[in-house]
C-alpha cells in the first residue's frame, strides 16, 4: 500500500528549476531513501512534504487524498537545519512543540515521559537547552520529532552532526519505529546507512528523479558479472581463466588468494569445473554494487 | 486560528516570565517618576544661586540728588544674589578669595553704548541663565528709571506699565470653546511619542524573536506544523499584548510612586513649585503680588484647557494608530528578522524601516509650530509617519475627511505591509548562510507559496 507519493512535482525558484517532474511512490511501513548530490532538490522535496513550500506543478498525495494543511499532524519532520529554543526549559519545549503538531498538554506530557524515561534523560526536564551538550540535544530534537507518533516520518541529512553514539541510536530507533508501522523518508548523503536501513530508493539529480526502486532490485538491475572467487594461495587464479573469463583484480589475503573476476553469461560453470579439477575452491559468490558505486555512478553518468 | 494562540501563549509568557521584563517593569517607573520629579528636585535646590557683588560707578540724578542708578535696585532671586560695593579693586580681590561668584561692575562711558557692564569671574562662569538674569534686571532698572524720572510715573503706573492686564484667548467659532495650545500641544506630543516608543521598542523586538528563531534553526521545524504567516502573526499580537501589559503596569506603578512621593514631600510639589517650573522667566521677573494672580490665571487656564479638549476622540484615534501603527511597522520589522543571519549584516534593510520613524520624530517641532501646514497633511497621511504625526494634529482639530483618508490609507499600507512581510518572512527563515540582497528579495516575489 502506497502511503505517499508526488505526481511529477516541480518547482521553479526565480530563474532556477529545483524540482523538474519528480514522481516518488512510498510505500506504508517502508524506509524511503531520498538521494542525490548536495543542490540536487532533496531538501525542496522535502520541504514540499511539509508544506512548508507549495509545488509550483504536480500533485501530492497522503494516504490516497490530496496533501491537506491537517496532514501535518500525521507528519514528524527532522530538518537539516535543526535547533531549539536556548533559553528555554526542555520540558516545556518539547510540550510546546507537540501542541503544535495538535497534540493535547496532558498526552504530550505522559508520552514525554516515556520517551525522557526510554532515553534516560528524565532529570533534563527542568533544564535550559542551552546547558545540555549537542548530542543531549540531538536526542531532544528526536523526540519531538516522533512525539505525536506521526504515520509519516520525514529525516533530512539526519546522521549528519550526529555523533557516532547518537547517530547509531537513531539507526536504531529508525528501524524500531519501522516495526511498529511508521513509515520513514530520509535524505542522506551516507550510502553505508541506505544499504543498512533502507527498502526503497529514489536518486535525485540536477532536479530530476534518474533512478528509483527497492533496494535490492536496483542492485541487481546494477550488477554486472562480477563474482568473488578465493582459491589457496599456492594456486595461480590465472592457469584456470578460459575464454569470456576476465581477471579485474586479484591479492593474497590470509594465506588465500582473492580474485574478481568478469564472467560472460553461463561461462560459470565451466570455471568452477575448470579450478576444481586442480585445487580447492573456499569461495564463490556474486559481487552486487555497493549504492555507492550506483550512486556515483549514475550521477557521473549523468553529468557526461 | 488554535495553533495561533498556542505560539501567542509561548511568546507572551517566555516574555513575561523574562527577568528583563521584571527589571523594565519596575525600573521603568521608576524612570519615568524621575524624568518627572527631578526638574522639581532641581527648581527647589536652587541653592547654588550666585553671589554677585555690583559695583555701581553710574551717576543719576534722582530728584535732584546725584547718586548710583543702580544702588540697591537688584531684586534677590533663585537665580542670584545680589551685594554692593563701591571699590571695584576691594571687589576683585574678594572674587578672587571666592566670596563671591561674580563681580558687575558697572560704568558710564562717553561711548555707545553710554553705560557699560562687565561680570567678572573667576573659576566658573555664571551659567546663562543668571547672565540673562542680570541683563534682564539692568534693563529693567534703567526703564523704570527713565519712566519715574523722566516721564514722572508713579509706582501704581509702573505696575501697570510692567504688566499690562491684556488677556488673550483663541475660540473655535462652531463649539465656542476656547482652546489652549500648550495643554493641546502637550497631549499631541505625549500620545506620539509613546506611539513612536511602542513602535520602536516592541517592532524591534519582533525583530530579534524573528531572527533568533531563526539563527537557532528551530524555525523550520515550527514551520512544518503552523503556516509561516501564522507564526508571525501570533508573535507580532504576543509582543503587542506584552507591551500593553507593561505600558499599563508601568501607568500603575508610576501612579502609586508618583502619588507616594507628593505625600511625602507635599510641599515640594505644590502649585507655586508647578508654576514655578512651567514658566521659570516670568517668576524671575514678576512682582509678587502680580506673580500669584498670574498663576490662578495659568492654573484656571490649564484645568479648563484639559477640559476643553474632545477624549473620546483623542482616546479613540490614539487606540487606532497605536495598533495600527505598531502593526505596520512590526510586520516589517518581522519581514527585516528574517533577513538576518548569524553571519549577515541586515543593517541595510533596517535602515529603510528606522528613517520614516526618525525623521516623523525629528517633524515634530515643526509640526507643534503649524499643525495645520503642507507637511503636517502630508506627513499625517502618508501611514508610515501618520500614526506619530497625526497623534500630534488630533488635539488642535483636524478635518474629518483627513481622518478618515489617513485611517483608510494606514488599512491599506498594513494589509500590504502583512502581505509583504510575509512573502518575506517565508523564504528568508530559510535561507542560511546566504548573503541576501535587495534584487534577491525582489525575486521571492516571484515564487509560489
Amino acid at each position: 500500500m502506497i502511503l505517499f507519493s508526488t505526481k511529477d512535482v516541480s518547482k521553479t525558484y526565480a530563474n532556477h528549476k529545483a524540482l523538474d517532474k519528480v514522481s516518488i511512490d512510498v510505500e506504508k511501513g517502508s524506509v524511503f531513501g531520498l538521494l542525490g548530490p548536495n543542490g540536487a532538490g532533496k531538501t525542496t522535496l522535502i520541504r514540499i512534504i511539509n508544506q512548508i513550500t507549495a509545488p509550483d506543478e504536480g500533485e501530492i498525495f497522503f494516504k490516497g487524498e490530496p496533501l491537506r494543511a491537517e496532514h501535518v499532524h500525521n507528519i514528524g519532520y527532522l530538518p537539516e537545519e535543526r535547533g531549539l529554543y536556548k533559553k528555554m526549559k526542555v520540558g516545556e519545549q518539547a510540550i510546546y512543540l507537540a501542541e503544535l503538531k495538535g497534540l493535547k498538554k496532558s498526552d504530550a506530557k505522559k508520552r514525554l515521559e516515556y520517551w525522557f524515561d526510554k532515553f534516560d534523560i528524565l532529570n533534563w526536564w527542568n533544564r535550559k537547552v542551552e546547558e545540555l551538550s549537542k548530542g543531549m540535544q540531538q536526542k531532544v530534537q528526536f523526540i519531538t520529532t516522533v512525539l505525536h507518533e506521526p504515520e509519516l516520518l520525514i529525516f533530512d541529512e539526519p546522521f549528519s552532526g550526529f555523533d557516532p553514539v547518537n547517530a547509531n541510536l537513531l539507526k536504531e530507533e529508525i528501524l524500531n519505529l519501522k516495526s511498529k508501522g511508521a513509515t520513514i523518508i530520509f535524505s542522506t548523503h551516507n550510502m553505508e546507512s541506505v544499504e543498512a536501513i533502507c527498502d526503497s530508493i529514489a536518486l535525485i539529480n540536477k532536479s530530476k528523479k534518474i533512478l528509483d526502486g527497492r533496494v535490492s532490485e536496483i542492485k541487481q538491475r546494477f550488477k554486472n558479472n562480477e563474482f568473488e572467487i578465493v582459491i589457496p594461495k599456492e594456486a595461480n587464479i590465472r592457469d584456470f581463466l578460459i575464454q569470456g573469463v576476465d581477471l579485474i583484480d586479484n591479492s593474497i589475503y590470509n594465506q588465500t588468494s582473492v580474485s574478481r573476476l568478469s564472467i560472460e553469461q553461463g561461462r560459470n560453470a565451466d570455471l568452477l569445473s575448470n579450478i576444481l579439477k586442480t585445487t580447492d575452491i573456499i569461495s564463490y559468490k556474486e559481487v552486487l554494487p555497493s549504492m555507492n558505486d550506483i550512486f556515483i555512478q549514475t550521477v557521473s553518468h549523468e553529468q557526461d | 486560528m488554535n495553533k495561533i494562540k498556542i505560539i501567542i501563549r509561548r511568546e507572551y509568557l517566555s516574555r513575561i516570565k523574562k527577568k528583563s521584563f521584571l527589571v523594565m517593569t519596575f525600573l521603568g517607573p521608576i524612570l519615568i517618576a524621575a524624568l518627572w520629579g527631578i526638574p522639581f528636585f532641581l527648581a527647589l535646590n536652587s541653592e547654588s544661586e550666585s553671589k554677585i557683588l555690583v559695583v555701581d560707578t553710574t551717576l543719576y540724578e534722582k530728584n535732584g540728588v546725584k547718586s548710583s542708578l543702580f544702588l540697591n535696585q537688584f531684586k534677590n532671586n533663585e537665580g542670584a544674589v545680589f551685594e554692593y560695593s563701591y571699590d571695584i579693586n576691594e571687589a576683585q580681590a574678594k572674587l578672587k578669595n571666592k566670596e563671591y561668584d561674580a563681580v558687575l561692575e558697572i560704568a558710564n562711558t562717553n561711548d555707545n553704548p553710554p553705560i557699560k557692564c562687565f561680570l567678572f569671574y573667576s573659576e566658573n562662569e555664571p551659567s546663562i541663565q543668571t547672565q540673562e538674569n542680570i541683563k534682564s534686571q539692568l534693563n529693567q532698572i534703567f526703564k523704570d528709571y527713565v519712566l519715574t524720572y523722566d516721564y514722572g510715573m508713579n509706582k501704581e503706573d509702573l505696575n501697570l506699565f510692567n504688566n499690562p492686564r491684556i488677556g488673550f484667548y483663541s475660540k473655535d467659532l462652531d463649539s465656542g470653546t476656547e482652546s489652549y495650545i500648550a495643554v493641546k500641544t502637550i497631549l499631541g506630543a505625549i500620545s506620539g511619542f509613546l506611539i513612536y516608543m511602542f513602535i520602536f521598542f516592541f517592532g524591534s523586538q519582533v525583530m530579534r524573536s524573528v531572527s533568533e528563531e531563526k539563527t537557532n534553526r528551530i524555525v523550520e521545524i515550527l514551520v512544518s506544523s503552523i503556516k509561516p504567516v501564522q507564526l508571525l502573526m501570533g508573535k507580532i499580537i504576543a509582543l503587542a499584548l506584552v507591551g500593553l501589559t507593561q505600558f499599563l503596569l508601568w501607568v500603575l506603578l508610576s501612579g502609586v510612586l508618583i502619588g507616594g512621593i507628593q505625600t511625602l514631600y507635599p510641599q515640594t510639589f505644590s502649585q507655586q513649585n508647578t508654576e514655578k517650573f512651567v514658566s521659570n522667566e516670568r517668576v524671575v521677573n514678576m512682582d509678587a503680588i502680580n506673580a500669584s494672580v498670574q498663576e490662578n490665571q495659568n492654573t484656571n487656564e490649564i484645568i479648563s484647557g484639559i477640559l476643553s479638549i474632545n477624549y473620546a476622540l483623542v482616546l479613540s484615534m490614539f487606540l487606532f494608530y497605536f495598533i495600527a501603527g505598531y502593526f505596520l511597522y512590526a510586520s516589517l520589522f518581522g519581514a527585516v528578522g528574517a533577513l538576518m543571519d548569524v553571519d549577515t549584516d541586515a543593517q541595510q534593510f533596517t535602515l529603510p524601516i528606522t528613517i520614516p520613524l526618525i525623521i516623523a520624530m525629528l517633524c515634530f517641532p515643526m509640526i507643534i509650530n503649524n499643525p495645520s501646514g503642507d507637511l503636517a497633511f502630508w506627513f499625517s497621511i502618508i501611514p508610515l509617519t501618520s500614526p506619530m504625526i497625526m497623534m500630534l494634529r488630533i488635539p488642535f482639530g483636524v478635518p474629518v475627511w483627513e481622518i478618515l483618508l489617513s485611517m483608510g490609507l494606514m488599512l491599506v499600507f498594513i494589509t500590504g505591509a502583512i502581505w509583504l512581510a510575509a512573502k518575506i518572512y517565508r523564504t528568508g527563515i530559510l535561507m542560511y548562510g546566504k548573503n541576501i540582497t535587495y534584487k534577491e528579495i525582489w525575486k521571492w516575489f516571484k515564487y509560489k507559496n
